[in-house]
């Protein structure tokens, strides 16, 4: 079945009446029943994040050296933010990171919308196929790590072993442990592994898109290219951008991929924000510099989930409008 | 849908149709290769897979690295069958209590006007702004003072955070295109605002549900981070870090770690398998409707 | 097989315990001959093994009666899968006889594995969740006596003598004068090679490469001749088996971090930037970068990684436990069809020799193992430490017998009366190699016995390594680079 004709006002609040605006003390008691139904979702979030981002911002202004414990930190202001904004480490993994979430959210996004448009019409095997494909997303990342891992392994891989066997290269090429070719290889397993994500999502996106318009656009003796950049990629924006920003805050944050296979080496090459601070944290016990670096990397992001909120709010308004 | 294709266009046509087979076939080829070869190499011994050129094909295939995991009667398989309880106890507990919580935390924000709506709305979004690693301490610290060290249920607790945003969000689509008429419709007839709520709107909702359950389960399986600091008694660990057990300091078992690694992989993939066609319902239906 | 041998020896305690207890109240144990540290070699530690009997439970008796009823938590690096069965066999039979011995005492025993434990046992202070008792690598007793984790424990605490553990072992406990942990092994690695790879470059089978650059040598020759790799460098982050393969070699060439190779050190003096330290940086970039003879994969190999290669005889020569040899055995044993024989060919051919010396003949090489220490009560979780039962435990690890049976395969007894147990006498039998691994021990230089040690050898050495391997720096530039950071460090809160 499906409920096509929303007629719901915006937001979904029918019990908005325009005549009378009482006080928000006023309306928060009316509505005090309202609040047990978010109760528990709040509970849970205030639990995990309230205590520790408090904790991460006030340790930031401290200094731990190795020879003190945690409790006997040192109050040093803004020492630890100037720390590193200095190291040059910090530039270039910032490099890295956005070389990371750029190049995976875009190529994930790319590929994900191929298959969807490939897997929009109906022909025989699409089930299988559309199965299949989603597979990388499903299966563990830590799986998907070692599985890649053991691939591009400078020994045995098997990706050397077929560039050695057809005479392409003479010796294994050397994927994860070089400096230049590091990075794009983690990158091509973010893909392998998020790429069906965004196809889901823009699949369903496509199901949405009026086959009328289309059917018109063809009878008006549009091309293929034509009817998709005019029609049916007009109507994914929504969807695109949920995807793009939902795709990149989690590699703004992905941390499995790149420390299973290559814990930020070699030399700094693959280190990423989250593997960064990681260390200097757990690998370094300099926890007054990764709260602080935790805390420049938190005000980053933010700025960008401005806009991943505008993004998914965003669907709420539209979703009203039409 | 129609192929209804007019000669005119047909040659046009043809070239974006082949343009769209190559390239699912090398998508196919792309998503199956990794996964071929990590199950050609759980079929050989310990040896045969560190050859180089390798065998493209097992040359003595052998079960031995699945016999040996799913052997309860030696350590390995043990333990194997243990962390693989824990993971599906872990993950199955998770993913009810984010259903709980989320569906009427979903429904509120969707249908009710109190106020604060969008405040809340927006900061349980903004939990996955968080990167994990920056909550590592304080919340190991906080799940002492909960007394939760060393338990499931920091993980569950823990789990249940991530998939909320998600599930809110996607959940809170869905009741948007749920007409109201409905539930005004059983109101007269006399239901109260949570039976109508319970009785016409959660069913109708099922696929949103499905697809929020299987979202939340796949991300308590497969997450690693927490379950690395927070559990430190062998019994509890769960898969993901257990199998890194199978690489200590002293051997690496390539066969080993592979086999591993398909039989970690085989409830999630298969249990998606069979819902996904709720959760692309969910998609089309909640989140990405127009 | 050591299931037989210890049925044997249980009944055998057990016989003799009373005989044991009626002994050490006569003659204590401080009247046996201790270790001469001047004579050792091959031939002494062979002339000493199997010239004394200990019992374990009457000796602990003294320290906590055996009918003590108590609970202790314990951490340590367990056996794992990748270990050898012998080894696991071993620490099987530990826990069981520890129970055996104290039916009162409940042992709460969690194994972490090799690179967790640190993280863990962190972690775990943080949030004052930490075990009563813990063992420790030797990399971390400093870092955390000096932050007031651990309560002052020596070996006359569990009565035994100071003088029973080699100095060098002993120091790595030591922070401000005070001891702060017991060792239970010590470890001292040495090269191995496979002859057949020797034979096939032209080299002598049967002779090690005599210094460092002969390795540097050795290693382009084997990889041209054979196209295997020459020798197992390993160069990973946050792994402690690359400080392991690197300090040696640094050493030998004349260098180090601090002076931390003096007979005095002090630990003022930042040297990594030597002429000497940079020297031993280019012998591995040599072979990295300039002969491409070592595996292409050392950047993020560990040992771990270096094992199936030479098992597959793709790499000739590696510097390792003893263990190896067992691990192997093991290997075999679980290989079938046409792996056993390959396993067979390698066996046959591994060979065990003293590591390397330096250009001016200086020889080196880590002086590792773990240590046992008590914390403190405000750190455990529950905050209390049950003293008695502790010290059982500490003290059933750190006897003769045990210190020995659980570095069977690995490593050395950190209590030197194991070298005179019987047990050492079967070991110096069943495991060929074993001259060679103690008559490195001598050699044994401790990591710097301060805070700052974990982050210098885990992380500053490693990335120094990487810089230079990677060409991200000239050698000159990554050692000064990690100068520069070590010098941080030890300032406090610089990265």
């Amino acid at each position: 079945m499906s409920i096509r004709t929303s007629d719901a006002p915006a937001g979904g609040a029918p019990a908005r009446t325009a005549a009378r605006e009482p006080g928000v003390l006023r309306r928060t008691w009316i509505h005090r029943a309202d609040y047990l139904y978010v109760l528990p979702a709040i509970v849970v979030m205030l639990i995990v994040i309230a205590y520790p981002v408090y904790y991460t911002i006030d340790l930031s202004f401290y200094s731990t050296p190795p020879s003190l414990q945690l409790r006997d930190k040192i109050f040093i202001g803004f020492d630890n933010y100037k720390t590193i904004l200095e190291s040059e480490v910090f530039w270039r993994v910032t490099l890295n990171t956005f070389i990371w979430t750029i190049v995976s959210t875009g190529c994930a996004y790319i590929l994900g919308l191929g298959c969807a448009l490939c897997l929009h019409q109906a022909f025989p095997g699409r089930a299988v196929m559309r199965a299949i494909l989603i597979i990388p997303w499903v299966i563990s990342a830590v799986a998907a790590s070692y599985i890649w891992k053991w691939i591009y392994h400078s020994n045995f891989g098997v990706i050397g072993a077929i560039l050695v066997e057809l005479g392409i290269m003479d010796r294994q090429p050397n994927f994860i442990d070089n400096v230049n070719t590091v990075l794009a290889s983690l990158i091509v397993v973010n893909v392998w592994r998020e790429f069906p994500f965004a196809m889901i999502m823009l699949a369903a996106g496509l199901q949405t898109v009026p086959d009328q318009l289309l059917r018109a656009a063809k009878v008006d003796g549009a091309g293929a290219w034509h009817s998709f950049w005019h029609v049916t990629f007009p109507h994914l924006r929504g969807v695109s951008i949920a995807t793009i920003l939902l795709l990149a805050v989690a590699n703004f944050n992905s941390f499995i991929v790149t420390w299973i296979m290559t814990g930020g080496g070699p030399s700094n090459a693959s280190h990423i924000w989250i593997t960064h601070i990681y260390e200097i944290a757990f690998g370094r016990q300099r926890w007054g510099i990764a709260a602080a670096y935790s805390v420049i990397l938190f005000l980053i992001v933010m700025s960008l989930g401005y806009f991943y909120v505008r993004g998914l709010g965003g669907a709420e308004k539209e979703g009203g409008g039409s | 849908m129609t192929d209804a294709v007019t000669p005119r266009s047909r040659a046009g046509i043809d070239l974006w149709r082949w343009a769209g087979r190559i390239f699912l076939t090398v998508m196919l080829l792309f998503t199956l290769l990794p996964m071929v070869w990590m199950l050609l190499t759980s079929f050989k011994s310990g040896f045969a897979a560190l050859q180089f050129p390798p065998q493209w094909w097992p040359k003595e295939p052998t079960l031995a690295s699945y016999r040996k995991l799913l052997d309860p009667t030696n350590s390995v398989g043990a333990d194997f069958l243990r962390f693989f309880w824990n993971s599906l106890f872990v993950s199955t507990m998770s993913t009810i209590l984010s259903v709980i919580v989320a569906v009427p935390a979903a429904y509120a924000f969707s249908r009710f006007d109190f106020p604060g709506r969008k405040f809340l709305f927006f900061s349980v979004l903004l939990r996955n702004m968080f990167p994990a690693v920056v909550f590592l301490v304080p919340l190991f610290i906080l799940m002492r003072l909960l007394g939760l060290m060393n338990t499931h249920g920091s993980l569950i607790l823990t789990y249940l955070t991530f998939g909320l945003p998600l599930a809110i969000w996607l959940l809170k689509g869905f009741y948007d295109n749920i007409p109201y008429q409905l539930e005004q419709a059983a109101r007269i007839d006399g239901a109260s605002r949570f039976q109508a709520f319970l009785l016409i709107v959660m069913p109708l909702s099922v696929p949103g549900i499905i697809a929020t359950a299987i979202y939340s389960f796949i991300g308590a399986w497969n997450e690693y981070i927490f379950a690395y600091t927070f559990i430190n008694r062998n019994d509890r660990l769960t898969l993901p870090i257990g199998i890194q057990r199978f690489f200590s300091e002293s051997s690496s078992d390539f066969p080993g770690l592979m086999a591993a690694s398909f039989m970690m992989s085989v409830p999630v993939v298969v249990l998606f398998l069979m819902l996904q066609r709720y959760f692309v319902r969910a998609l089309t239906e909640g989140a990405v409707k127009h | 097989m050591s299931q037989v041998h210890l049925g044997r020896a249980i009944r055998r305690g057990v016989s003799m315990a009373s005989i044991a207890a009626a002994l050490a109240v006569w003659g204590p144990a401080s009247a046996q001959a201790p270790i001469d540290l001047s004579k050792w070699s091959p031939e002494y530690v062979r002339s000493i093994a199997g010239t004394q009997d200990y019992d374990t439970a009457a000796d602990c008796a003294k320290v906590t009666p055996r009918d003590y009823r108590g609970r202790v938590t314990f951490w340590y690096q367990g056996a794992f899968e990748g270990d050898p069965d012998l080894l696991r066999q071993y620490y099987r039979d530990f826990f069981a006889e520890f129970r055996k011995t104290y039916p009162n005492i409940q042992l709460v025993d969690q194994a972490l594995t090799y690179n967790d434990l640190l993280d863990k046992f962190r972690t775990a202070l943080l949030g004052s969740a930490g075990p009563m008792v813990v063992r420790l690598q030797i990399l971390g007793g400093v870092e955390f006596a000096s932050k007031g984790y651990l309560q002052e424990l020596k070996p006359e605490d569990i009565g035994l003598k100071t003088q029973d553990f080699w100095p060098g072992a002993m120091k790595s406990n030591m922070w401000k004068g005070k001891t702060y942990g017991i060792p239970t092994n010590n470890e001292t690695m040495a090269l191995i090679w496979n002859a057949d790879l020797f034979k096939r470059a032209g080299l002598d089978p049967d002779k090690p490469p005599e210094t460092w650059d002969d390795v540097v040598r050795y290693s382009k020759e084997i990889k041209e001749k054979t196209g295997a790799a020459g020798y197992g460098l390993v160069a990973r982050k946050n792994a402690g088996n690359t400080p392991y393969r690197f300090m040696p070699q640094l050493w030998a060439y004349g260098g180090g971090v601090f002076d931390e190779s003096a007979a005095n050190p002090n630990y003022s003096q930042i040297q990594i930037n030597t002429a000497a330290s940079k020297r031993a940086l280019q012998a591995s970039y040599d072979m990295f970068v300039r002969d491409k003879s070592v595996p292409v994969s050392a950047l993020t190999n560990q040992q771990a990684d270096n094992q199936p290669l030479f098992l597959a005889g793709q790499l000739a020569m590696m510097i390792s436990h003893p263990s190896d040899y067992d691990v192997m055995h093991d290997l075999r044993k679980k290989a079938t069809g046409s792996d056993a024989q390959t396993a067979q060919a390698v066996i046959d051919n591994m060979r065990y020799g003293l590591i390397p010396k330096g250009p001016d003949g200086k020889r080196a090489v880590v002086f590792g193992g773990s240590n046992m220490h008590i914390l403190k009560p405000e750190y455990v979780d529950g905050g209390k430490v049950d003293q008695p039962a502790a010290k059982a435990l500490v003290c059933f690890w750190t006897s003769p017998e045990w210190s020995l049976k659980m570095a069977y395969a690995g490593s050395n007894p950190g209590n030197l009366n194991g070298f005179k147990t019987k047990w050492m006498k079967e070991r110096l039998e069943n495991i060929k190699f074993l001259d060679v691994t103690t008559s490195m021990l001598p050699y044994g230089i401790p990591f710097p016995t301060i805070p700052e040690t974990p982050e210098i050898m885990n992380i500053i050495v490693p990335d120094m390594l990487q810089n230079a391997l990677t060409g991200t720096m000239t050698v000159d530039q990554a050692a000064e680079d990690a100068a520069k950071k070590i010098q941080n460090v030890m300032r406090g809160n610089k990265l």
